[in-house]
């Protein structure tokens, strides 16, 4: 590898990478994250480039391995190129018609195409599917068109030409200046003012100063960080050795968890060529400016994400938070000024230094600038990674690009910000999305989790199942925390199997508020999130469960039971044939009646019934009515 | 130094130093449950919390590790304050409910009966003992595992740790007794024997030698202080609130120049393990006089109780042994010449503690030379029921029934048959020897000793504290046995020897 010297060798290098591309060679573009790799993309690969052989292409057509394209649902992604063809949740079998008809004849498979919903029209070209013609893709637009695995894709795209420009024409003080004006806020949860941070640190006295990369990413359901390093780990990289440069950092971190093996993977690479082409390590560009970066490897804790308990981690102990009355700018990691940055701020970091920060201000709201990129999840048609202006209300983005709720069901609310956010009810659906207006309506951005709720959600239920997940994910050290969560849990758990009785709410709102004002850190302040913000907008939900020991949702099995409407039922059998515990008597020309003493309320009955019957019910907050006597012979009607 | 004010009163404070740390030293109280002077603020019980306002904003925090700062005002009592103490100690008391610290504290904040679901934990996880073990013990035998609901004080994998030093500071630190040393560890700590006690009772690395010690002033033990032996722990120096604690004190040889010396160095005990037939050591409930004197004593490691060893019963049935290793061939042939009396004295209070308890003295010869010394005999005899058997029992079994009671056997002398005797617990009086030191200070002096190790006395006629070198006089034990009147009447005799010696040199 030659090593690049200077800004201007780096200029000629990406010459020579582009010179040798011709843009239009056809070109296949198969999504490999995550997510997609669990579709089964791993096959898909195998099979074209076996294909390309087989057909004798190997000469004539490019195949390139990407990062996560983000529309999950549909994986595995192709995109055949230059034209922008994209196929969705492609199997092996389809590859050889991939490779002679639209390769070959240059004809598009209909039956491959996204099916737009609400036209019934197929639609060719990825930038057309709503899904992503509503999207403003900035940072985690490259993904679905760079191989993660090569330095020359990123530098083709344009890669570390920010870099270039800080090293060579701005002073570190300006490279501050722009993002202090650029008004980029942290993508991790806090939404601190990254500018004030970095000279908060770069003015923190000491010699050594680090810069890390937080990748811990931990929320369930959330994997934006994970997709961006997966899939750019060079973009993130850039914006951490401009951050270093702008600080004064010589040594830098990415605390990576272990459970996201091809993050580790494509970023341990990304460190090798970025090394190999001097654009880390000692004189980077000739500037005169050090920097070299490690990974280091989480073991997996959720609280391990939060700063002071990332950096205790980094320090090999425990990943448990530490008091920051002191700031983690001034006393960080080994008690030296650390700046750390969420992998999704450091990756927007090249973009604002390229195209300024006034360009950055553009975009979003008056509080929050830029774009944000949400994992939308949940009840949502397309679930998978979508890059919004910040701004954007809930609905565009549910409904929108999401394609709006599963099953034709209705929205009941969008939980925001993690396991420790809030829930969002549909009243606040034109909510614009941005720091500020979740934190007033009681929920807060986080990193960007999004779980669409339909009305088949219990809230009581919600608030419980997250609770749950903190109760065991809490580092366990401070007693609101512990202890606060665990009675709270205990007290949810009464409610949605019962027990709960008169005072409880208000005795959860004491909790809530202790926990939330005496906790040690931010996981623990915003532990109650789920609990008061469910509270807030489905009190009533609470009082049902609690009051009449009914869940409206039907979702809390100790409060509902399944009963067969004898005046509906057809006596088919089908319930009775698939209830895995044969509480369901009857025959032919038999009522079927459910044991309730046998009953384990699966819900295999109510999925079975078939619609035009809609026999089987589920009652909540009512007894189950007894069993005709005499009518146990089936009313056949025309 | 910083200004400050906390409930109000106007205090100043040194740089660095944190609220708690102020509001202690200017005797106001706040609650804490981690907080230990010897160790970094942890902030994990969350009690210490106090509502700060620094400019201008309003804040809770938790005063343990919240630094001062010039203008700060701090509530410790506000309403929110309060408030969550008492929300955090409910939670606790849920969480160990028969754990007394925290009965008292959160009755002290009106909580009495939790509105939670119960548990019955001792551990409130304030990490206190895994904390002094890696901060100051440097040792890490312990830790915290797991997270969230599973937290627990550990050893790595749950085994007995093998790097466990046994030291017991985990134990001593723990605020609520739920550390127990045996699930650390696999090793026995051997607790530090109080010489002063006779071994009976045990005392810390530092202490008072005894009550009567001059200085009065602790010390330390170097050879088990675990500061001495690893470098790390300098607990008692944080403990310590007039900054007494001196780790660098040494030894000091003083030279003086003086014109007579004197020497009274005193006696040390036998050892009664030499004598085997008395089974001292391996007979459990055969002790020594001076084990039972401390016994006896009210200020005694048993507070005056006479607790045999094998099972802590009083001994209503007891038997002192005289001449253990006195007037013995095989030992030191002189008389001792206080057993007698002691041993005397010492079933006589035994019978005064537990007037039904029995006492045998078993004697060659009794030696009550003195002035009333045979009515006192008489005595107890008469009053105190005290049986005086003329005989040197031969040895000293153990029945291993019967809570292992000591068996003496012996000659009954006037009848001249052989006999033996199941007693509770057996005393011996084991013979005197001049102190170790007296050899030390003869060889330094250039003064010989007699076949049994005490100091020449040449002419023990006329001159009976002068020793062979003219100025250096010696008085009590290290010359000859003898009690304390006989070494009072020397000591003084010494020291009217000196001074005419002094005055004659001028």
């Amino acid at each position: 590898m030659p090593r690049i010297n200077s800004p201007a060798e780096l200029e000629e290098l990406r010459k020579g990478i582009l010179s040798n591309r011709d843009p239009n060679r056809p070109c296949i573009t198969l999504c490999s994250g995550t997510a997609c790799h669990a579709s089964g993309s791993e096959e898909v690969a195998a099979s074209i480039e076996e294909e390309i052989k087989k057909q004798g292409l190997s000469a004539e057509v490019d195949f390139r391995k990407t990062g996560c394209h983000g529309f999950c649902e549909r994986g595995p992604i192709v995109v055949i190129h230059p034209e922008g063809i994209c196929y969705l949740q492609i199997e092996p079998k389809d590859i050889p018609e991939i490779i002679s008809q639209t390769i070959k004849e240059k004809k598009v498979i209909e039956r491959l195409l996204y099916t737009d919903p609400t036209t019934n029209k197929k639609i060719v070209h990825e930038s057309e599917i709503p899904f992503y013609k509503n999207q403003e893709r900035l940072v985690f637009g490259s993904n679905g068109k760079i191989d993660p695995k090569s330095i020359d894709d990123y530098l083709a795209l344009g890669g570390y030409s920010a870099l270039a420009k800080v090293l060579s024409q701005m002073p570190p003080e300006q490279v501050l200046e722009e993002v202090k004006k650029s008004n980029l806020r942290g993508r991790g949860g806090g939404g601190f003012p990254t500018g004030r941070k970095w000279e908060e640190c770069r003015n923190a006295p000491g010699e050594i100063r680090y810069v890390i990369v937080n990748a811990d990413e931990g929320d369930p359901g959330a994997y934006m960080d994970r997709s961006l390093l997966e899939g750019n780990p060079h973009s993130v990289l850039e914006g951490l050795i401009i951050g270093a440069y702008a600080i004064g950092s010589h040594e830098g971190y990415i605390y990576v968890r272990q459970e996201y093996p091809f993050a580790v993977e494509n970023v341990d690479i990304a460190i090798k060529q970025a090394e190999e082409y001097g654009l880390l390590g000692k004189n980077i560009l000739g500037s005169g400016f050090d920097f070299t970066v490690k990974v280091h490897r989480g073991a997996g804790a959720f609280v391990s994400g939060e700063s002071s308990a990332l950096m205790t981690a980094l320090e090999g102990r425990v990943g448990e938070p530490r008091p920051k009355y002191i700031h983690t700018v001034i006393k960080g990691v080994w008690d030296k000024p650390s700046n750390l940055n969420n992998v999704e701020t450091w990756a927007t970091v090249p973009l604002i230094i390229n195209k300024g920060a006034d360009w950055f201000r553009g975009i979003g709201t008056e509080g929050s600038k830029g774009t944000k990129i949400f994992s939308l999840v949940g009840k949502v048609n397309n679930t998978g990674l979508v890059e919004v202006p910040m701004g954007m209300t809930l609905r565009e983005i549910i409904f929108n690009i999401g394609g709006g709720i599963r099953d034709g069901k209705k929205f009941k609310a969008v939980q925001t910000g993690g396991p420790s956010g809030g829930v969002i009810p549909e009243k606040y659906i034109d909510l614009p999305i941005d720091f500020d207006e979740l934190t007033k309506a009681g929920s807060m951005m986080g990193s960007g989790g999004m779980i669409v709720m339909d009305e088949d959600t219990c809230m009581v239920d919600t608030a419980r199942y997250f609770l749950n997940f903190l109760a065991h994910e809490s580092c366990g050290k401070c007693v609101p925390c512990r202890e606060g969560i665990k009675q709270m849990l205990n007290i949810l758990t009464d409610i949605t199997e019962g027990r709960g009785e008169k005072g409880d709410i208000e005795l959860l709102e004491e909790v809530a508020a202790m926990v939330k004002d005496f906790s040690l850190c931010a996981l623990g302040a915003t532990a109650p999130n789920p609990v008061l913000s469910t509270l807030q907008y489905f009190r009533d939900e609470y009082v049902a469960h609690i009051e009449q020991k009914r869940c409206p949702a039907h979702v809390c099995k100790p409060l509902i039971s399944y009963y067969i409407d004898p005046e509906k039922c057809q006596a088919c059998m089908i319930c009775l044939r698939q209830c895995p515990v044969g509480a369901i008597s009857g025959g032919k020309n038999q009522i079927h009646v459910i044991d309730q003493a046998k009953c384990t309320k699966c819900n295999t009955c109510f999925e079975v019934c078939p619609p035009r019957f809609s026999a089987v019910r589920r009652l909540s907050g009512e007894p189950v009515p007894p069993p005709v006597k005499d009518r146990v012979l089936v009313r056949r009607k025309g | 130094m910083v200004n400050l004010t906390i409930d109000g009163k106007a205090v100043k404070a040194e740089e660095g130093t944190y609220i708690l740390q102020v509001a202690r030293a200017n005797n106001i109280d706040i609650p804490t449950l981690c907080y230990h002077p010897a160790l970094e603020p942890f902030g994990a019980c969350r009690l210490c919390t106090v509502e700060i306002t620094s400019r201008g904003r309003k804040r809770l925090v938790t005063s343990c590790n919240y630094p001062v700062e010039e203008g700060l005002e701090v509530s410790t009592n506000s309403e929110a304050v309060i408030k969550g103490r008492r929300m955090i100690l409910e939670l606790l008391l849920a969480r160990c409910p028969n754990v007394p610290l925290i009965q008292e504290l959160a009755k002290s904040y009106g909580v009495e009966k939790p509105r939670f679901k119960m548990e019955n934990d001792n551990c409130i996880l304030c990490g206190l003992c895994a904390r002094i073990c890696e901060e100051r013990i440097g040792v890490s035998a312990i830790s915290f595992s797991g997270r969230g609901l599973e937290r627990k004080i550990d050893t790595p994998f749950h085994i007995h740790s093998e790097i466990c030093q046994g030291c017991g500071a985990c134990v001593f630190v723990c605020p609520t007794g739920a550390i127990k040393l045996e699930d650390i560890t696999d090793k026995q700590p051997r607790p530090i024997l109080s010489e002063f006690d006779a071994g009976l009772g045990s005392r810390a690395a530092i202490y008072v030698p005894f009550p009567q010690a001059v200085p009065k002033v602790p010390v330390i033990d170097r050879d088990v202080c675990i500061h001495f032996l690893t470098g790390n722990c300098r607990i008692c120096e944080n403990s310590c609130q007039a900054g007494a604690i001196n780790y660098d004190q040494e030894d000091e040889i003083i030279e003086t120049e003086v014109d007579a010396i004197i020497l009274a160095s005193g006696f040390d005990l036998y050892d009664p393990s030499r004598v085997e037939e008395y089974g001292y050591g391996k007979v459990k409930n055969v002790i020594t006089a001076m084990q039972y004197e401390r016994m006896i004593s009210a200020s005694g490691p048993t507070e005056g109780r006479l607790e045999r060893p094998s099972d802590g019963k009083t001994p209503m049935k007891l038997a002192f042994i005289q001449c253990v290793g006195s007037r013995d061939i095989h030992h030191k042939l002189y008389c001792s010449s206080v057993c007698c009396m002691h041993a005397t004295k010492e079933a006589m209070l035994a019978n005064e503690h537990y007037p039904d308890l029995k006492a045998f003295i078993f004697y060659t010869d009794m030696r009550a030379v003195g002035k009333r010394f045979q009515e006192y005999i008489a005595r107890a005899e008469q009053e105190y029921k005290v049986t005086y058997i003329r005989s040197r029992p031969s040895k000293i079994t153990e029945n291993p029934d019967n809570g292992r009671n000591p068996i003496v056997w012996y000659e009954e002398t006037t009848t001249r048959t052989r006999t033996s005797m199941e007693v509770d617990m057996v005393v011996l009086c084991q013979a005197l020897i001049p102190s170790g030191s007296a050899k030390g200070i003869s060889d330094m002096l250039h003064l010989s000793l007699n076949d049994y190790q005490f100091i020449n006395i040449p002419d023990r006629l006329f001159h009976p504290v002068d020793t062979e070198i003219p100025g250096i006089f010696a008085c009590g034990f290290c010359q000859a046995p003898q009690d304390i009147p006989d070494s009072v009447v020397q000591a003084s005799a010494a020291a009217s020897r000196a001074a005419e010696f002094m005055s004659k040199e001028e």
